[in-house]
């Protein structure tokens, strides 16, 4: 049993590299990640010109690699004077500064210092996913991605079971946000005209995932009343039968499209709007977790009897943290309709069961960190190895199968994720006023 | 230690001399192609890449395109498209934004053309999808085409073909509940058989799921049923296996298909089951002749066998792109505007003569072109029926 | 009435994939207590290498290097690829599973899965697209019985998968290897303190696991003759539920499972409408695991993953 979370000793850096930014705040990293990307803005197109790219490099570089190796030496050096120069530049001469404005704003208290290192990450990935269109797509899927990841995490990796469903949570928070919008927002064949003017529609838009999420964690309870009894492998049956089930019914369904799908959602879903419901997700399946709540689903994996002696409510713990797991991946369903602008059954299936498996495990179990990780890299991957075709499809498995070997609980499995401290400022003298 | 500085900046100015390959003068012209490489249906694309790689040679051989009294060279984007609805749209936009294609051509399935076509449409980028055959994939996009005939106009042409062949009045459909083209089709022969024999005349609406093999709970019930005819538009390796199936049962009745038999695999993979049955399709193979039989000839001669309807239908789109880009006239080397131009040519385009049959773009992009009948013969060739015009 | 016997005859035969495969996928699961999720592949690749066997069998007879007759290329055919696939299953055990024997079990699960990934590639790389479709290896003859329309075939396959099972039966029960096999299924951390070597046993389970895998392509590529690789998907997820449905523990359960999922599905199809089929049938087995939470034949245990 390998309850006890993994203690991983921080890796050695190089001590002049420690001296010169051991002390530097994550604060100060985002400055130096906005400076790259800004400077990118002004000079990416020009600078990548003169090192013999037709076009800036999309994914750092990685997608010239697979599929022209001989501009890769250009592509490394824009990276490098792009990316890395001011990263590095800014981040070191900044790291004074960017200490004090740091425990500034902790003196505001901490959720304000983390809304104001959120949207500087915002404007960070805005500015960088604004260079082009493909970009933005990659950025909108991966977020996508890693509300979902972390939502399996929960049960996976947090609660020990082995959920195969999924994939029908998404479905249902697809299927119910789609629902929503069209009709309420669009004139559309399947159900007629729009019954509030569309002007309404970005506004009203949370209020469709809410509600494909709350349908979501309806369903959840298919599996959730169940598993009072029924747990382990059995209840991954009924989890895996719960989605054939999601499947055939939406298949079945002609007034939502039926295998047809649904179409012309309307364009909602821009990157703010999914930045911010992811970073929401996050936070608050973060505070979860970390909540008595989320200690008892830890407890109920490691030994349910002695949890439920030590007054855990295992029926009520299992229940609630279904349906919440299953609302964000409705939520995260919602976002994918509205991102994808289409939606059919066929999309919901074993194969995106596997690939949700694959991020959550890859990643890591039980941590936050893990599913950020998990999705963040399968997905660049996936983009950046397209030139090789078929060969992906054994590149990525081969990949998954060593970090399986060597880390069996995923890349950052069992880490805490803690926001405070992470944009805490990190040098001695201010260190007094951090918590 | 200290030479590897040096030896990354010799390196790097290797490769910024060897970067030069990508200013050529005149830049090629890009043509983006939207292939399921992998996935579950990884013959469509294969068919799709075979295609595409035939006419890129022979627009090389002919030294490029011709516009405008400059030749332009082409070069093919091949993005695989992994049979997945988000991976088309990922690939449509990377093809459209880092690649800079001037004209799209696939994806081919509905549910993969259907949302790449929202987001080439939303680029102003011309995309022809060979394949698709939902209505919505052109619906209210000037800038997707189509390469084929759509569910709407095949059903009825099956339906009238069974009842002026034979002369049944009760037919049976067996079709796949979670694939959008049989379910499409399905529906569609439905309406146009109860339009011509009343309502009630399908006495028995069977499906199953995708990647099924064993239908016989479904033929069973069929043959149970007083059903004349089965009509099935399944995809032909299915088909090689529904066929004999029924067969084993005691089902002796005629067996009626769609386009989407239209592979010489079908007859590999069926055997003589397969024989004297009938099915709709772009073009018969078999006796066919001028261009058709030269691109048949050619294709096997190349990659080994009689190409499917894919193949026909992707070359047919790459043709029209081809006729399209010439009509612009010029290239401004601005690629929003010759995008534009491109889209508008091709909708100009009028009596295109493909191998799959003559063609004319209707407001939608939806070609008008004619269905023709063939007939499985004993030595397993596909030969021409009757054809049926709009 | 007729037409209630031809379904009990169809149902039998589709069962019969159906327990095959789910006995080779429960064989690792009942004793190792690991979900393959590369057991579907390796039936997909049982089924190539049969095709593969089979192909150059006729071919060789053809050119009258051996004349062999059809049902004699038939017995060559699984025996060849039994053992061929045995490799196999070792070696996916080798690689993917031994490593992760001590880590939480779905790791093992999505090496599983990866590993399948991996076989669906690769074959497509190597033999391309294009779907084969497997010899006719036995003449069809059809029987007429009182209406049901029955084909050697079926017969066949039916008979074959039977004599399998309770061959595996045999062994299970009343071999020393299989009383080995019992053991560790009873409890994997003391049994080998007594002498028995796990990694023995795990290489055995695989093989034997695979090799029943491989029949059941052979017998699969028969019935339904187009290949393609990615036709074991959808039955290693089934047989991952009439596995884990006959019951952690019971080989003989999950056969049972099989044959169950087989009559659920041609049945509900036969009863509904059949879009509907999925639905109902899940319905069905969700139902009965609410009501049996431990499957037909599992013991009640209260460990949960391992992790």
């Amino acid at each position: 049993m390998q309850t006890v979370s993994q203690i991983i000793p921080a890796a050695d850096k190089p001590r002049r590299v420690a001296r010169v930014f051991g002390h530097t705040p994550f604060l100060a990293w985002l400055l130096g990640a906005a400076a790259a990307v800004l400077l990118e803005h002004l000079l990416g197109e020009t600078f990548a010109g003169l090192v013999g790219l037709s076009k800036v490099p999309v994914l750092f570089g990685l997608m010239i690699l697979m599929s022209k190796p001989l501009l890769f030496p250009g592509a490394l050096l824009y990276v490098a004077v792009i990316y890395l120069l001011p990263l590095l530049c800014v981040a070191g001469l900044l790291t004074r500064p960017a200490n004090l404005v740091a425990a500034a704003l902790l003196r505001f208290g901490p959720a304000f210092a983390v809304i104001v290192h959120l949207a500087l990450f915002y404007g960070v990935l805005h500015f960088w996913a604004d260079i082009s269109g493909y970009r933005e797509l990659t950025v909108k899927f991966t977020l996508i991605a890693v509300l979902l990841t972390l939502s399996l995490n929960l049960i996976n990796g947090y609660m020990g079971e082995f959920s195969c469903s999924h994939p029908g949570f998404m479905a249902l928070g697809a299927y119910g946000a789609s629902t929503f919008t069209l009709t309420l927002f669009v004139n559309n064949p399947l159900f007629g005209k729009a019954l509030l003017p569309g002007f309404l529609g970005p506004w009203l838009f949370p209020l469709g995932l809410v509600f494909g999420g709350l349908l979501a964690s309806l369903g959840a309870l298919l599996i959730a009343i169940p598993s009072f009894k029924t747990r382990g492998d059995y209840l991954a049956i009924i989890s895996l039968a719960f989605l054939f089930i999601v499947k055939s019914l939406l298949e079945n369904l002609p007034f939502l499209g039926g295998p047809r799908g649904m179409g012309g959602q309307p364009d909602y879903a821009g990157l703010p709007v999914v930045f911010a419901w992811t970073a929401m997700g996050v936070w608050i399946m973060n505070n979860y977790v970390r909540s008595t709540l989320g200690k008892s689903l830890n407890a109920i994996r490691d030994d349910e009897a002695a949890a439920e002696a030590m007054s855990v409510d295992t029926r009520h713990t299992k229940m609630t943290a279904f349906m919440f797991a299953a609302f964000w991946a409705g939520v995260a369903g919602g976002l994918f309709a509205h991102v994808m602008r289409f939606i059919n059954p066929a999309t919901f299936g074993v194969q995106r069961l596997a690939e949700m498996l694959a991020m959550v495990y890859f990643g890591g179990l039980n941590s936050v960190y893990g599913s950020i990780v998990g999705a963040v890299s399968l997905n660049l991957l996936g983009e950046a190895l397209r030139p090789l075709e078929l060969f992906k499809w054994i590149f990525i498995p081969l990949l998954l199968i060593l970090v399986m070997i060597f880390r069996p609980t995923g890349l950052l499995a069992f880490r805490e994720f803690d926001a405070v401290r992470l944009v805490r400022p990190l040098d001695r003298d201010s260190q007094g006023g951090a918590p | 230690m200290r030479k590897i500085p040096y030896l990354l900046v010799a390196a790097l100015v290797a490769g910024m001399i060897c970067s030069p390959l990508a200013w050529s003068k005149t830049r090629p012209i890009k043509v983006g192609i939207n292939a399921p490489i992998t996935g579950d249906n990884p013959k469509v694309g294969e068919g799709t890449k075979f295609a595409a790689e035939m006419w890129l040679e022979d627009v090389m051989a002919a030294g490029g395109i011709m516009v405008g009294g400059v030749r332009y060279p082409v070069q093919l984007v091949i993005e695989d498209n992994e049979y997945k609805p988000e991976s088309a749209v990922k690939a449509t936009t990377k093809m459209v934004i880092e690649d800079e294609v001037l004209v799209l051509v696939g994806p081919q399935a509905s549910s993969q053309a259907v949302p790449a076509g929202g987001v080439a449409d939303s680029y102003a980028t011309p995309m022809i999808s060979p394949w698709s055959t939902n209505p919505n994939t052109t619906k209210d996009r000037p800038y997707v085409f189509r390469g084929c005939f759509l569910d709407p106009f095949q059903g009825p042409v099956v339906a009238n073909f069974i009842k002026g062949e034979f002369g049944f009045t009760r037919a049976a459909v067996l079709y796949d509940v979670a694939a959008d083209y049989s379910k499409g089709l399905a529906e569609e022969f439905k309406k146009a058989w109860e339009k011509i024999n009343g309502p009630g005349s399908v006495v028995a609406y069977e499906s199953f799921t995708t990647k099924d093999t064993d239908f016989s709970s479904q033929l069973t019930k069929i043959k149970n049923s007083t059903a004349e005819v089965i009509f099935t538009p399944q995809y032909y390796s299915e088909v090689a296996l529904i066929v004999p199936q029924a067969r084993d049962l005691g089902w002796s009745k005629p067996i009626v298909g769609s386009d989407s038999w239209g592979s010489a695999d079908l007859v590999k993979l069926c055997g003589p089951a397969c024989s004297g049955l009938f099915f709709s399709t772009h073009y018969a193979a078999a006796g066919a002749a001028g261009a058709t039989k030269e691109f048949i000839d050619r294709y096997q001669a190349k990659f080994g066998y009689v190409p499917d309807d894919v193949g026909a239908l992707t070359w047919d789109s790459l043709r029209i792109v081809q006729k399209a880009i010439e009509n612009t006239g010029k290239l401004s080397g601005k690629i929003e505007q010759d995008r534009k131009a491109v889209r508008d040519a091709m909708a100009k385009i009028k009596e295109f003569e493909g191998i799959t049959g003559k063609m004319t773009f209707t407001e939608d992009g939806d070609p008008i072109k004619c269905a023709v009948v063939v007939r499985i013969t004993e030595s397993g060739e596909f030969a021409f029926h009757k054809s049926v015009c709009p | 009435m007729t037409y209630f016997f031809q379904n009990v005859v169809n149902a039998l035969q589709w069962g019969s994939f159906y327990a095959l495969i789910a006995l080779g996928y429960s064989m690792v699961y009942s004793i190792l207590m690991l979900f393959n999720f590369a057991h579907g592949d390796i039936f997909m690749v049982g089924a190539y290498i049969g095709f593969g066997v089979a192909t150059l069998l006729v071919a060789m007879s053809a050119g009258g290097a051996i004349v062999l007759p059809g049902w004699l290329i038939l017995i060559l055919t699984i025996l060849i690829s039994m053992f061929l696939t045995a490799l196999l299953g070792m070696f996916v055990e080798r690689v993917g599973y031994r490593p992760l024997r001590d880590a939480p079990r779905a790791s093992a699960a999505i090496t599983g899965l990866m590993i399948g990934i991996i076989l669906e590639t690769g074959n497509l790389w190597l033999l391309g697209a294009r779907r084969v479709s497997f010899p006719s290896l036995i003449q069809t003859v059809t029987y007429d019985v009182g209406g049901v329309i029955l084909t050697n075939k079926k017969i066949m396959i039916v008979l074959v998968a039977l004599a399998f099972m309770l061959a595996l039966h045999l062994f299970v029960r009343h071999s020393k290897w299989g009383m080995a096999m019992r053991a560790m299924a009873f409890d994997y951390v003391v049994v080998p303190l007594m002498g028995v070597s796990i990694n023995t046993i795990a290489r055995m389970t695989f093989a034997i696991g695979s090799a029943l895998a491989a029949v059941a392509g052979i017998l699969f590529s028969i019935a339904y003759p187009v290949l393609d690789p990615y036709m074991g998907i959808v039955f290693g997820w089934k047989a991952f539920v009439a596995a884990i449905l006959g019951g952690r523990g019971s080989i003989m359960g999950a056969a049972l499972a099989g044959f169950l999922l087989g009559f659920i599905e041609i049945f509900v199809a036969m009863a509904f409408p059949s879009t509907l089929r999925d639905l109902i049938a899940y319905s069905i087995i969700m139902v009965i695991l609410v009501f049996r939470p431990h499957g037909f034949f599992g013991e009640p245990y209260s460990a949960k993953l391992r992790l």
